[in-house]
């Protein structure tokens, strides 16, 4: 007879292997690697050279900037998604007809491959030749960079996160607004409250939980932000919409620079570990509903 | 008029007729019960009432005015749930509290009305738990206390103690009818049970398929049933089919039915069941199979009976369901077994 234990563990054991290697092994050899110089100079062998790239990261200004502009991408899209997210959600939860149609149409946009959108986007945005500078002459303005212009360019890449994303929002809250019992809302709309005091009262304190969801999974998606900006702006105009990725990414495949590249991919990851555990905490003091 | 007058009550829901011409009252302080089948339409009358459906047609009345285009928070209706509907993320203290603010109450004379109602339902030293912290009963008693807080101009229940367990329902219904009914509103009370029915109401009006089949006392829907279902939906165990001429039905209650030394059927019992203070037997006679409730000393020997009736306990229907007079050619071929 096998002890329970055990048998718990071998239960896991594929789990925990597949999560070893797919996770653990490379995050080991990420963190082994950015301890090590491994360029072109080197030979592309991996020199242990004790913290020497941490303390380049820390002095690095393109990886200080780039940081800010992965983090100031993340809060505003972020922001923006839920909110129309949201709005979206309210919209759909809605009864009426063709709401089935509505849902798949707004669907579509989370549907689509990041790189095509991306090019879509790219060429809508085209200056002068895009569809919207098109309709900005039409109409007798002058025509903008909307991708040249590095104080507004960013901007351009959150519209298109956000258009991209926003369903994906909408739709993780709707299936929460479809979890608050229809009972709840007729009780409270029988005590006389009006469309404002249930979504503020009764809507949101439970949708909470769900919001929060949807928080993580966009914010941990958009600190590690990268095909969308590589494909609209390619990290340009000089630098100004690059992310940390894109940038770990060019230290090591453009630079070659594995040492450094792993260094900045272990900051990024511990960038992205900060709101994981912002929610653990938030989620212990939540208070706990079981049904 | 006082009290609430439903004419004509209609509800459509597509092509499908929910609700077909109800006509109800219910006088001020009268607990009137809508029973019936799962999807009868009784829960779509109490939803009618509350605003919480529009009617396809028909007029709601309450105290002599129209009420029917009011909105439901208009309508200073009490209403407890089949879920009961409490908030999960407020506890007692703040579930009995946010209908109140939501209507504009002043937080002292909020906190003075819930903790009398708090009192009175013994639910002080809950105020601070939250839904999913209670029992199923104080869940119902929450659910209770939130209605009675409203000082409603109707109250309206659906099934609020369909998720309890019998004992604990019996226990509650004497309470349920001390702090609902009697006073100025009248209540419909919304199930499926007849116990809970007859146990609860002054009246009971059975609806089948979005119709009204009968309305009147407790005990006049029983002795008196105006049409076949009603006969059948009421009493437990149900009541024991004889085919009739011309497709007529003699009705006789399992309780009316004695032993007889002589005259009546020619009975084998087949099972039986014994309840404690009474025992139910399964005859198989001539005429189909017979449930017979028998006190619990009486004896029915095994290898066999004879059982009659009273005529004034046969109940007759003709081939419509609906009631016919105890005399009549229809009561040939069976007025042997009466004695």
């Amino acid at each position: 007879m096998i002890p329970l234990l055990a048998v718990d563990l071998l239960l896991m054991l594929p789990a925990l292997l597949l999560l070893g290697v797919v996770f653990l092994l490379p995050l080991l050899r990420d963190a082994w690697l950015s301890l090590h110089a491994s360029t072109v100079v080197t030979g592309l062998m991996a020199v242990p050279n004790g913290a020497a790239n941490w303390w380049r990261l820390f002095d690095d200004a393109r990886f200080r900037q780039d940081a800010f502009q992965t983090v100031r991408f993340t809060g505003v899209s972020v922001a923006l998604e839920l909110v129309l997210g949201l709005g979206l959600a309210l919209l759909l939860h809605r009864p009426g007809r063709g709401r089935a149609l509505l849902r798949a149409l707004v669907l579509l946009p989370w549907a689509l491959p990041t790189t095509v959108m991306a090019l879509g986007w790219r060429w809508i945005l085209n200056d002068p030749h895009g569809p919207l500078n098109g309709l900005l002459q039409a109409v007798g303005l002058p025509t903008f960079g909307f991708l040249t212009t590095p104080s507004t360019t960013w901007l351009a890449v959150v519209v298109a996160d956000v258009w991209k994303t926003t369903p994906f929002v909408a739709l993780l809250l709707l299936a929460g607004l479809q979890s608050i019992p229809v009972d709840l809302v007729e009780a409270l709309q029988l005590e006389g409250a009006g469309r404002l005091t249930i979504l503020r009262r009764l809507t949101l304190p439970l949708l909470a939980p769900w919001i929060a969801l949807a928080l993580l999974f966009r914010i941990a998606q958009s600190l590690g932000v990268f095909d969308l900006i590589q494909v609209l702006t390619g990290g340009g105009p000089a630098g100004s919409t690059e992310s940390l990725a894109m940038y770990a990414y060019r230290q090591s495949l453009r630079f070659l620079d594995f040492g450094y590249g792993a260094t900045v991919l272990m900051a990024t990851f511990l960038l992205l570990l900060l709101p994981g555990v912002i929610w653990l905490l938030l989620q212990n003091r939540l208070p706990r509903r079981t049904a | 008029m006082s009290g609430l007058q439903l004419q004509q009550l209609s509800r459509r829901c597509g092509d499908r007729l929910v609700l077909e011409h109800l006509d109800l009252a219910v006088a001020p302080g009268e607990c009137l019960a809508l029973l019936g089948p799962s999807g009868c339409g009784k829960t779509t009358t109490l939803r009618l009432v509350a605003g919480l459906d529009p009617c396809s047609g028909g007029r709601i009345l309450l105290n002599g005015e129209d009420i029917t285009a009011r909105p439901a928070g208009e309508r200073e209706v009490a209403m407890v749930f089949q879920s009961y509907a409490l908030f999960p993320h407020l506890d007692v203290g703040e579930n009995l509290a946010l209908g109140l603010r939501s209507r504009g109450i002043p937080r002292a004379e909020r906190d003075r009305r819930i903790a009398s109602v708090l009192e009175l339902l013994q639910l002080t030293a809950l105020v601070r738990r939250r839904p999913a912290q209670l029992s199923g009963g104080q869940r119902q008693r929450v659910a209770l206390a939130r209605a009675l807080l409203r000082q409603p101009r109707i109250v309206l229940l659906d099934e609020p103690m369909s998720n309890l367990d019998a004992r604990l329902r019996e226990e509650l219904r004497p309470e349920l009818r001390r702090l609902l009914c009697g006073g100025e509103p009248p209540v419909l009370y919304v199930t499926h049970d007849q116990q809970e029915a007859m146990g609860m109401a002054d009246r009971i009006a059975v609806l089948q398929a979005g119709r009204l089949e009968q309305v009147g006392g407790v005990r006049e829907l029983y002795t008196d049933p105006a049409s076949r279902f009603v006969a059948d939906f009421l009493g437990r165990p149900a009541i024991n089919w004889l085919p009739g001429r011309d497709g007529t039905a003699l009705g006789l209650r399992p309780e009316h039915l004695r032993p007889r030394p002589e005259g009546g059927l020619q009975a084998r019992p087949e099972r039986r069941e014994w309840w404690g203070h009474q025992q139910l037997l399964w005859l198989e006679t001539p005429r189909g199979t017979l449930r017979m409730l028998l006190p619990e000393g009486a004896e029915a020997g095994a290898e066999g009976l004879r059982v009659g009736w009273r005529a004034a306990d046969e109940l007759w229907f003709d081939a419509a369901g609906q009631r016919l007079s105890a005399e009549g050619p229809w009561r040939q071929g069976l007025e042997s077994g009466a004695v």
